[in-house]
Order: C-alpha cells, then structure tokens, then sequence
C-alpha cells in the first residue's frame, strides 16, 4: 500500500520492523537454549535434583551461605537448586507439549471436519463456544477434582481448553483453501474424500495452526505452572516449575530464591514464546500487525 | 431488541445444562457406595438397603439427575464432607470477598489499560508505543503467582507498607481498605495488559476512519480528536473484548485469593480438591462456572445497549 493512501499513518511507523525482528530472533535464540537445556537436562544437571542433602536454604553464588557446590543455591531440604530447575523446566515444557499436542491433533481434525461437511459444521463449532467460553484455569480445577490433583489432570484439562480455538483457526483456513482452484479440480478427478482432506486441505492449512499453537504454548505453560502452584499438577516431590515455586512460599522471607527462580525461568519461556507466536503471526499475516 | 436478548438467554441454557451434568457427576464418582458410607460400618444390609432408598439411589440415573438439579435450584448443596457445614453457608459467605477483590481489580486496571492503550495508539511507533507494548507483553508472560509473591515478599513483608494475609473486613474501613491493595494489585497486573493490547488495536482501527479525518480537518485540537473521536467510537470494542477476559479474571482470582489467603470461592475450591471434599468442591465449581456465564450473559447485554446495531 502507498503512503499516498494512508496519509494519518506518522512516518515513523516504516523503521519499526528491524527492532522487532531483532528481538523476535534474539527470543527464539532463548526459547532454544531452553528447550535445549530441557532436553539435555540430566547431561547438564551437576546432581541428583531428587536427593535431599543435610545443607538446606543454602544462598545461590551471590550470597552469603553460597557454596560452589550448589551454585543456585539449595532448596528446604537440601536439594541442588540448578538441577531442580533443569528437571523442572523439562517437566513443565513436557507438561504443555502434551497439552499442545493432544489439543492440537483433537482440534485440527475437528476443525478440518466442521470445514469439509457442513452438516456437521453447526454442532462442532457451537461446543466448541461452549468449551471455549470456560476459562482454562476452571476447567483445571473441575478435572483435577474429578481425577484427582496431579499432572494427567492439568493435561487433559489443557488439552479440552486447546481444542476450540485451534478448531476454530483451522476451519477458518481450511475453508479458504477449500475453495482453491486445485480442491475442485482434485474433487472433480474423483478424489475420495480422505485423500482430499489430508493432502489437499490438511497440509495447506498448517502453517496458520501452528503460528497458533506457538502464541497458545505460552498459555498454557502459564496456566500449567498456576495450577501446579495451587498444588493441583504434578505432586511434590516432582521437579516441575509451578510446584517448586508453590515449595518455596514457604521459605520466601528467608530464602526467596527458592520460589524466584523457578518463576523467572517461567516468565522466560512464557515470554519467548509469545514473542515469537507474535512475530510468527506478523511474518504470516501483515494485517494482524496491530492485534 | 427484545429478540437478541431472548436468544442470548436462551442459549445459555445448554451450557448450564452441561455445568449442572458436570456437578451431578462429579458427587456419582465419588468412590464407595455412599448409603455404606452415611450407614456406617455397622450398618446391617437392611439398614443400608433403607438409605439407599431414602437418599433416592435405587431410581434410574436421570430421574436422581433431575432431583439433583431440582436440589440445586433450590441452594441446596449438600454437606462438606470436613466441617459437615451447609456448602450454600460457606459458598455464599465467600462469595463477596471473590466480587469485592475482582471489582478492586477493574476499577484500577481498565481506566489504566484504556489510557495506556489509547496513548499508545495516539503516539504510534513512537519509544511510548514500544514501551506500552513491551509493558503489556511482559504482563501476560508473567505468571500471576510470581506478581503475587513479589508484592509480598517485598511490599508485604521487607518495606512492612500493607497487610497481606487474609481479609481485613469491608472495604470502607482502614483495614479493609489495606488488606485489598495487594491482591488487587497483583490481579490487576494480570489485566491491564490485554485491557491495554486491546485498546490500542481499536483505537489504531478508528484513527484510520473518515470522521477523524473530518474532525481534525475542521482544526479539532489533537487531544479532542483522541479522547471524543477516536476513544468514544472504539469503546464498542473495547468492551466487547475486555468483557471476553472475564474468564481470564476469574481465573487469576483464583491463584490470588490463594496466595493472599483471601477468603474466596476460588480458595475454597482449591482448598475443597486438595482435601477431596467433593460435595463442596461441586458447589464452588459450580458457583463459580455459574457465575462466568451469568458475567458474560450480562457483557453480552451490555453490548446490545451500547450498540443497538448488534441487538438487530
């Protein structure tokens, strides 16, 4: 679009993309080494993030009880602060992938179904409102008090939350697509309808789903970690972010790094990934800039 | 008018249909036969066969669903299984502080989050606009448990400015008063950064239209022109999203209320699962799914008077 057409636009507006790519890379930089740093965990963690030791509240480096061993210090009973929070990151990303693709897999074949036959359009997108108008956190709470507090729980509930919203995102681009050149001409060759869902439909309305996923990981690592801090997800002993940080409100006058640090590596992963879901709209959709 | 009202409440019927199912279910799965378990061990066959009549459980499943919701209809709940109080008594003495502390919320954060998000708008791609945006990222990445614990550990308990445990009685007192800074604080954070993210994407949808063009063309100085032209005309949307995020509050409302021990539904369901009370467990999952959909029933309305458009 000319400038000419949108004369209200301040100038300025132009030189605003390098900033934000800069930071979209510099964030998906962290989101990796996160994951990374998850998935090596027990190469990267120097001790045993289960094994109590005698040297309770011990401070991390900066402070004054610090002890090399231990260079985040320790947690009430003694247990290596560092290895707990590589095992916590990587049972808290492992938490929200299952919720993510469990809710996604679900959520795109709902979505690819309500687009295909609009017989059945009207009723899936209607439930879908319905679950969708719950907050996830409430529905955290119903299913972790019908199967009892604990992470399969906070996973189904996720999962059910995720549902509708990716339903929703792929229908709306499976419908586009539907109407492409190559759908007609692919039904018109007599296509079954099963190959003409998976390789015409489904594969072209990825990359919007996924964008959505990504933004929806953040979310749901934020709302996994709120129910572990209430205590409904995975159970202490466990090394989850959420839980340790529930540990350590105890000792949060005397000892506050035992609940800081597993939030700030929480506010790390929430805020890379939604960065980037962010960016990778942008990238996607140029006219969702301001959304 | 009258039409899209009726629609809307009447579309609310399924899904308190499905609530109601939910809460009936989740008292059929608690496990054990409960006529042996209000028998007692030593109850007889026979004295147990009588329970179970009395308490209904020998009719087929949908006709005890209906008694349970006809029961619900009308407050009654049943016992928690920990103090054998009335769930109805401690639900609605729990409900106030949970309005009173998600009220606190929203009469700080929306005014801000609009402002924030309006100046955003009026000063776009400018250091404000970034800051704005930065702001309002940062604080729907942070988990409200980590806005919580901050707010305690340093305001509550380093500096000693607030109360930050419990309630401290209603809000026109002194203590009151203090004792709902923190936690309407630390919910609000939560808030303001979608109420702000949302703000500037309607305000940025309305500066493009033609009658702020008229406006400013007449020589509208630049503060009238955002605040009469633009704000006022983004304030359909505004409202329409900010009321999808009741939700959102209500479920930062429950992580609040536990961390401020504040004496709400939300604390008391948490509290309920945690010690597999389920009757009460029911009754506050129950009170707190009807009061989502009664809170946006209530938006929705609220939409079809700010815009008579829609109610057509």
């Amino acid at each position: 679009m000319s400038a000419a057409l949108a004369p209200e636009a301040p100038p300025r507006a132009r030189p605003r993309k390098a900033p934000r790519d800069v930071l979209a890379i510099a964030m998906a930089v962290l989101f990796g080494l996160i994951v990374l740093a998850a998935v090596f965990a027990p190469l990267l963690a120097p001790l045993d993030p289960y094994e109590t030791t005698p040297q309770p509240f011990l401070s991390p480096f900066w402070g004054e009880t610090a002890n090399a061993a231990y260079p985040l210090g320790t947690d009430g009973q003694g247990r290596d602060m560092l290895s707990r929070l590589l095992y916590g990151t990587r049972l808290t990303l492992l938490i929200g992938l299952a919720s993510i693709a469990i809710g996604g897999v679900v959520g795109i074949a709902v979505g690819l179904l309500a687009a295909f036959y609009s017989r059945l359009d009207g009723v899936l997108m209607r439930l879908a409102d319905i679950v969708l108008s719950f907050p996830s956190i409430l529905l955290g709470l119903a299913f972790a008090a019908v199967m009892g507090p604990g992470a399969p729980a906070i996973v189904t509930a996720l999962a059910i939350a995720t549902i509708p919203e990716i339903a929703r995102v792929t229908r709306g681009s499976a419908c586009t697509v539907m109407s492409q050149d190559y759908v007609v001409a692919g039904r018109s060759l007599g296509l079954r309808d099963w190959d003409l869902l998976t390789r015409y439909v489904a594969l072209n309305c990825l990359s919007a789903v996924f964008v959505f996923l990504t933004i929806r990981f953040g979310q749901v690592i934020l709302v996994a970690a709120a129910l572990s801090f209430l205590g409904l997800g995975a159970r202490p002993p466990a090394a989850e972010l959420g839980t340790m940080a529930s540990q350590g409100r105890d000792a949060l006058f005397f000892a506050p790094w035992i609940a800081t640090l597993p939030c700030i590596v929480i506010v790390a992963i929430v805020l890379a990934a939604n960065v980037l879901g962010d960016a990778l709209r942008d990238r996607l959709d140029p006219r969702l800039r301001n959304a | 008018m009258t039409r899209y009202i009726l629609s809307r409440l009447l579309s609310a019927i399924p899904v308190l249909f499905g609530v109601l199912l939910f809460g009936f279910l989740l008292l059929k799965l608690t496990p054990g036969d409960p006529a042996t378990v209000v028998g007692g061990p030593m109850a007889t066959p026979e004295v147990i066969e009588a329970i179970r009549r009395e308490m209904g459980l020998d009719k087929p499943v949908v006709w005890q669903f209906l008694v349970y919701v006809g029961r619900v209809l009308q407050g009654d709940l049943g016992y928690s299984l920990i103090s054998n109080t009335r769930v109805l008594d401690e639900l609605s003495e729990a409900f106030g502080p949970t309005v009173e502390l998600m009220l606190a919320c929203l009469v700080w954060s929306i005014p801000l989050g609009i402002g924030l998000g309006t100046l955003a708008a009026a000063y776009r791609g400018t250091l404000v606009d970034r800051l704005v945006i930065a702001i309002s990222v940062v604080g729907v990445s942070m988990p409200i448990f980590f806005v919580g614990l901050l707010l305690v550990q340093y305001v509550g308990y380093y500096w000693n400015l607030l109360p930050f445990l419990g309630r401290g009685g209603p809000v026109w007192t002194g203590q009151g008063l203090a004792h709902i800074v923190l936690p309407a604080v630390a919910l609000g954070v939560f808030f303001i950064g979608p109420v702000a993210r949302m703000t500037r994407a309607a305000c940025l949808e309305t500066f493009g239209q033609d009658h702020v063009r008229t406006a400013r063309a007449k020589g509208v100085r630049e503060t009238r022109v955002v605040l009469r032209h633009v704000l006022a005309n983004a304030m359909i949307p505004i409202v329409t999203l900010v009321g999808l995020q009741i939700g959102f509050l209500l479920g930062g409302a429950i992580v609040t209320e536990t961390i401020f021990s504040w004496p709400g539904v939300g604390r008391l369901a948490v509290g309920a699962i945690l010690s597999s009370d389920l009757p009460l467990a029911q009754g506050a999952i129950l009170m707190l799914a009807i009061g989502f959909i009664l809170t946006n029933l209530a938006v929705d309305l609220l939409y079809a008077v700010l815009d008579p458009r829609l109610a057509r």
